[in-house]
């Protein structure tokens, strides 16, 4: 019972990101204490300001700006008012002038009309901002995937940013982009608009890791579970994390990918595998957790592969280091032909097989198409490329268990030559 | 609208009489009650006892308004057409009752209707607390419960009125915690209260007149904008408020003109802390209250509604809502009963629609108004940022003198005499160098010309070619702001055409000459130069009377135009070249004006280093402003105790220093993909050599995939890493292509994918030369 209510909590805690990133809100110069700064500065002393949170995907800066604001709202309650935009989604300045005034007035309990202009919904939005400056309200545009609102004109964002510099409104303007040139993209009168503060995500340093750990992975002291099983957990915990092997892991991890996001998803991964009959964790949960985390799928498809499948892939292979750049079902199965006259193999299939065999390795995506030539022509006569480099073959064929002999053989001559 | 005797525009209410009296207390903090002597209504009256505060007398207690037949007493002062028409009201703009001036945004005291006891006379003159006599000697009134008391009177007396704020005896002692009761009034004689505590009490009103009219039976009327007082509102007195605070309400009533008693002066912020010689009903409003919402709202800017009352005044003729029939969308902008509007209609108008706009932002508010707004003393610092913010407009424009003057000369030129032939000014500079506020800043000047009648009258039309949604709704908002009616973009342009060219009238004034900004003119320019041929034709046509004033960034506009419209433009160009570091100086000195937040050498390096980048003056104050935030991050972050000391120490010394400066410059100015690539994870790393590596050995900017991937293994096994895999790898370069560091084709294509850097190799090569858990890797750099 309580090792399902601690896993319940673990998990809750790994999938709220916010709750992660709480570990930094105490250290002055984390981006948190940076944000709310800038965000709480324009709610008390009433003025408009832009700032512009880049870092790679999975660094957390959506997660810092919710838990900015959450914050914030707490602590001036019934003065902000969110505005979220996307860029996948708004980028085009009608649609996204409209979806501002529909938030405006969802927030504020005014009535909405979709028929409107899009001049309209900016001068909506103008007046909108200038009634909340009066009434001491802050709007915050947050203006995610903020790269894909610099496509074409830029009117929406020359008319926020203009809007923030005429009116004495207070609204804060935040953009979220993984592109890290995202402000060298803004054209050159709305660049000079924008007020240039940044924010940038880097990924979390070992430290930053070990406080991430402790903050996440130790089950509180004053809890519900009974106060031995959380001292057993906690210790166990420790010794993990003092472990060599456990940091060998997380470092195995973070050589790939470091940034918050991964590191979470593999503690969740870890978390799941805990044995529920113990209650605890172990380092062995880790370790599979990283094998999941390092998985091939093309290497997976090759070690799953049909024999037939693994003779059309060798063809592929030996026609592209006979440097005939372009062959098709037909030169394919001419190889492979020729390979069954010149060895006498067992495995030999009729055109037809031959040809389901390809169209699901077309699926797989371990071959395709090559683009832009013979789209009228049938499957057969087809430009194809092999979509997998020649070690991973290698790999794959020694991997698969029902691999003939014969392949292996002639793929080794093929790296001799 | 028929007889319609006023002109709309309100005058400025006559000043207040000046008051004999001198050396008034006046307390100095900021929020506090200004304290004034005598409100003297009549010059001739009788000399005023010497007393200190406040309290007008009035020559004539006859104004208790039971002036049975008012007729006589009164007398049309600006009266419009001298015939009368009965059966009609007849609106003033002025009105002269019981010998007191009314005027259309004047505010008077009114007296509570079930309030027929009417409390003898309205007293004038404040009793002493203690004395109980009027008495000559000088008064001083405590800031706390607004009573009056005789410097002698006090224990022990005073000689003069004190400096700043003073409390008297009884409310220190309730402060205290210890009771302490007024002195009772000798018996028989009751303590009169002045109107304005009457009206503190709740036993008068207040309220802001906003029309006046004689009914057809001869009786006088106003309407009226009611103010409330702080414990008359749902959220009660709150802490911050002042005593002498009242509220406007959105609630309008008729009222007739005997109700009222007399004017008080009802003020917003500015003018009543400089307020010194308007006696005893002066009062304080900041915030508008919903009556039907219970919400508040700052007053906007006073300059703000002035100039909404000109443009409502001058565009049509003076309406004064009538019932609910004439509801065209000008008289809706008087918010009369707009309220009410929404609640009564069967159908509501959508908010963002164009008619919801004015009905339907009555119900932003707050419910209360937030304690930090008002009781937030600013710091040095957050002063400095406020003058440092682009939306707040500076007192005086420096640097752009000799080319607002050229806009002026220009201005002038094209619209002086009747003939007003069209004339074009093309303005041209980089983004931030102060065109469209030059241009602005000369038409606020020329409006004052205009209103001090020493210019012909002209419209200003402003457009910004970025906030149309396309080219052709140029013709719809000029058609617009000239007639005040929507129309398509084509019927728009039909009517702008026939104006232009065969002076037919739009709208229903008669057709002025016609200034026409164009901000940000070659968003315009599309293919079809239709709406830019269009635009300037108009200048040709003998009717036009217009005057076009074109913005860019581009120098060469006028020649990317196709050459018949290109030779209409060329008329004349004016340059605005970029700040140097002098002038940048200046604007950000003028603005810092009475600031000592900033030291001189600070400011001076961000000009420089702004006028070498850029010369955008814009760039320069948020480089400021920037720097002035992270110094207020830098002392608000340290513990409360040493920030008291550092408070101290710093009281003399600038707060921002080199050092801010220089970190806002970084924070401008940073690459990211450096330290991006500094923090990456290892295989980032490894691949981004191997791509530089690849680069340097081939001279090729494309590299497929499968190469690359080859080029990392061998790497990796030459120097005893562990050889990734290439699933792992095409991971890590989709993570590289996602920040922008690569640019990347769709990771479908796998290792047929054609993959570049998008920074520069030696960006890379400075990031990763020395990294400490890499050391090999600057052998491939």
């Amino acid at each position: 019972m309580a090792a399902e209510k601690a896993l319940a909590l673990l998990r809750s805690r790994l999938c709220d990101v916010s709750f992660a990133h709480g570990a930094f809100k105490s250290s002055p110069d984390s981006n948190y204490s940076k944000l709310k700064f800038i965000i709480s500065n324009s709610i008390a002393e009433g003025c408009n300001n832009s700032v512009l949170l880049l870092g790679p995907r999975g660094s957390g800066k959506i997660a810092v700006v919710e838990l900015a604001l959450r914050d914030l709202s707490a602590e001036y309650p019934d003065m902000i008012c969110m505005i979220r935009l996307n860029g996948l989604l708004h980028s085009d300045d009608n649609c996204g002038l409209k979806e501002i005034a529909r938030q405006l007035c969802l927030e504020h309990q005014l009535i909405f009309s979709k028929m409107a202009s899009s001049d309209d919904n900016s001068q909506f939005m103008l007046d909108m901002l200038r009634e909340c400056g009066l009434a001491h309200k802050t709007i915050i545009f947050l203006l995610d995937e903020f790269d894909l609102f610099i496509q074409g004109k830029q009117r929406l964002l020359y008319s926020l940013l203009d809007a923030m510099q005429t009116l004495s409104s207070q609204a804060v303007v935040i953009g979220v982009s993984c592109r890290l040139d995202a402000d060298k993209l803004l054209e050159k009168r709305v660049r000079s608009r924008f007020s240039h503060r940044k924010l940038l995500f880097v990924p979390p340093t070992t430290e930053d890791l070990k406080v991430l750990l402790n903050h996440v992975l130790y089950l509180p002291e004053n809890s519900p579970f009974p106060s031995n099983y959380v001292k057993e957990f906690n210790s166990r915990i420790k010794s993990i994390l003092g472990d060599k092997k456990f940091n060998e892991a997380l470092n195995s991890l973070s050589d790939v990918d470091g940034t918050f996001s991964n590191v979470l998803r593999f503690l969740y991964q870890a978390v799941s595998y805990m044995d529920l009959a113990s209650g605890l964790l172990t380092l062995q949960n880790f370790k599979s957790a990283l094998l999941c985390t390092q998985k091939q799928p093309k290497l997976d498809i090759v070690k799953d592969a049909s024999v037939l499948e693994l003779y059309i892939l060798v063809c592929m292979n030996r026609l592209e280091t006979k440097e005939q750049n372009s062959y098709n079902f037909n030169s394919i199965l001419k190889e492979y032909n020729a390979i069954h006259e010149a060895y006498k193999t067992s495995d030999h299939y009729s055109r037809t097989v031959c040809l389901r065999a390809y169209e699901h390795l077309l699926e797989r995506e371990l071959i395709c198409f090559v683009d832009g030539k013979g789209r009228h022509l049938s499957t057969e006569c087809r430009p194809v490329k092999l979509l997998i480099s020649f070690s991973e073959l290698c790999q794959g064929l020694k991997s698969n268990s029902s691999c003939p002999a014969i392949l292996q053989k002639l793929l080794d001559r093929e790296s001799f030559k | 609208m028929e007889a319609t005797p006023s002109k709309s525009r309100p005058k400025p209410s006559p000043p207040a009489p000046q008051t004999p009296g001198s050396g008034l207390r006046r307390s100095l903090r900021l929020l506090c009650t200004p304290r004034t002597p005598i409100y003297n209504s009549d010059p001739s009256s009788p000399p005023k006892p010497a007393k200190q505060s406040k309290r007008s007398l009035l020559e004539s207690l006859s104004f208790s308004t039971i002036t049975p037949n008012p007729p006589e007493s009164k007398r049309r002062k600006k009266s419009g057409p001298d015939y009368k028409i009965p059966k009609r009201k007849i609106y003033f703009k002025k009105v002269v009752y019981d010998g007191g001036e009314f005027e259309i945004g004047d505010d008077v005291y009114v007296k509570r209707k079930e309030d027929v006891e009417s409390d003898d006379n309205y007293l004038e003159v404040e009793e002493c607390r203690i004395c109980f006599e009027v008495g000559i000697s000088v008064m001083v009134e405590c800031d706390d419960c607004l009573g009056g008391f005789h410097l002698n009177c006090l224990k022990p007396p005073l000689n003069k009125v004190p400096e700043g704020d003073w409390f008297c005896g009884y409310c220190e002692a309730r402060k205290m915690g210890k009771v302490a009761e007024l002195p009772k009034p000798p018996e028989g004689k009751k303590f009169k209260r002045t109107t304005k505590e009457k009206l503190l009490s709740s036993d008068l009103w207040a309220a802001r007149i906003e029309s006046l009219w004689k009914e057809p039976d001869g009786s006088y009327w106003l309407r009226c904008r009611w103010y409330i007082i702080p414990e008359e509102t749902a959220a009660g007195r709150q802490p911050h408020n002042l005593r002498r605070e009242l509220y406007r309400t959105n609630d309008i009533g008729n009222i007739e003109m005997e109700s009222v008693i007399r004017h008080c002066y009802v003020m917003n912020p500015k003018d009543f802390f400089e307020a010194n010689n308007e006696g005893d009903d002066v009062f304080y409003c900041e915030y508008e209250y919903d009556i039907h919402w219970h919400s508040f709202k700052r007053l906007a800017e006073i300059d703000d509604s002035e100039e909404n009352d000109e443009g409502a005044g001058n565009d049509d003729e003076w309406k004064v809502p009538k019932d609910s029939d004439s509801h065209t969308y000008e008289d809706s902008e008087k918010e009369e009963d707009t309220a009410m509007g929404t609640k009564c209609q069967p159908h509501q108008v959508a908010a963002n629609s164009r008619r919801g706009r004015v009905f339907g932002l009555q119900r932003i508010g707050t419910k209360r108004i937030p304690e930090h707004v008002r009781s937030h003393k600013q710091t040095e610092l957050e002063r400095a940022k406020a003058m440092l913010l682009l939306a707040t407009l500076p007192k005086s424009l420096p640097c752009r003198n000799k080319e607002m003057d050229e806009i002026t000369a220009f201005v002038k030129g094209a619209i002086y005499g009747d003939q007003c032939l069209g004339q074009c000014l093309y303005i041209h500079g980089v983004p931030g160098t102060g065109k469209t506020m030059s241009v602005l800043s000369v038409m606020r000047n020329l409006r004052s010309e205009v209103d001090a009648g020493t210019m012909r009258p002209y419209c200003f039309i402003e457009i910004n070619g970025l906030k149309l949604a396309t080219p052709e709704n140029t013709y719809k908002v000029i058609y617009e702001a000239l007639s005040g009616h929507r129309v398509g973009w084509k019927k728009a342009l039909h009517y702008l055409n026939e104006r232009f060219s065969k002076g037919i009238k739009v709208g229903k004034q008669t057709n002025h000459s016609c200034v026409l900004l164009i901000d940000e003119l070659d968003v315009l320019l599309r293919r079809n130069q239709s709406v830019l041929y269009n635009v300037l034709d108009w200048l040709a046509r003998p009717h036009s009377k217009l005057v076009i004033i074109g913005i860019a960034n581009t120098m060469n506009l006028p020649e990317k135009l196709l050459h018949n419209i290109g030779s209409r433009a060329k008329n004349k160009s004016l340059c605005f070249g970029p700040y140097n570091y002098q002038q940048l100086q200046e604007i950000i000195l003028t603005r810092l004006e009475g600031s000592g937040a900033f030291e001189e050498q600070a400011i001076e390096f961000a000009s420089r280093k702004v006028a070498a980048m850029s010369g955008d003056v814009r760039r320069a104050l948020e480089i400021c402003r920037c720097a002035a935030e992270l110094a207020d991050h830098r002392l608000k972050q340290l513990p409360p105790t040493k920030k008291m000391t550092n408070n101290d120490n710093s009281a003399g010394k600038c707060l921002v220093g080199m050092a801010d400066v220089e970190s806002a410059i970084q924070e401008v100015l940073q690459e990211p993909h450096i330290s991006i690539m500094k923090t990456g994870s290892r295989l980032s790393k490894i691949m981004l050599v191997s791509m530089v590596h690849e680069l340097y050995k081939s001279g090729l900017s494309e590299i497929t995939f499968d190469k690359l991937a080859a080029t990392v293994s061998s790497l990796c096994s030459s120097n005893r890493e562990a050889i990734p895999g290439w699933d792992t790898l095409l991971k890590v370069g989709c993570k590289l292509g996602e920040c922008g560091i690569i640019l990347c084709e769709e990771s479908t294509r796998h290792k047929l994918q054609k993959l570049q850097l998008n920074v520069e190799s030696d960006d890379v090569a400075f990031a990763l030369k020395d990294c400490p858990e890499l050391p090999w890797l600057s052998k491939y750099l």
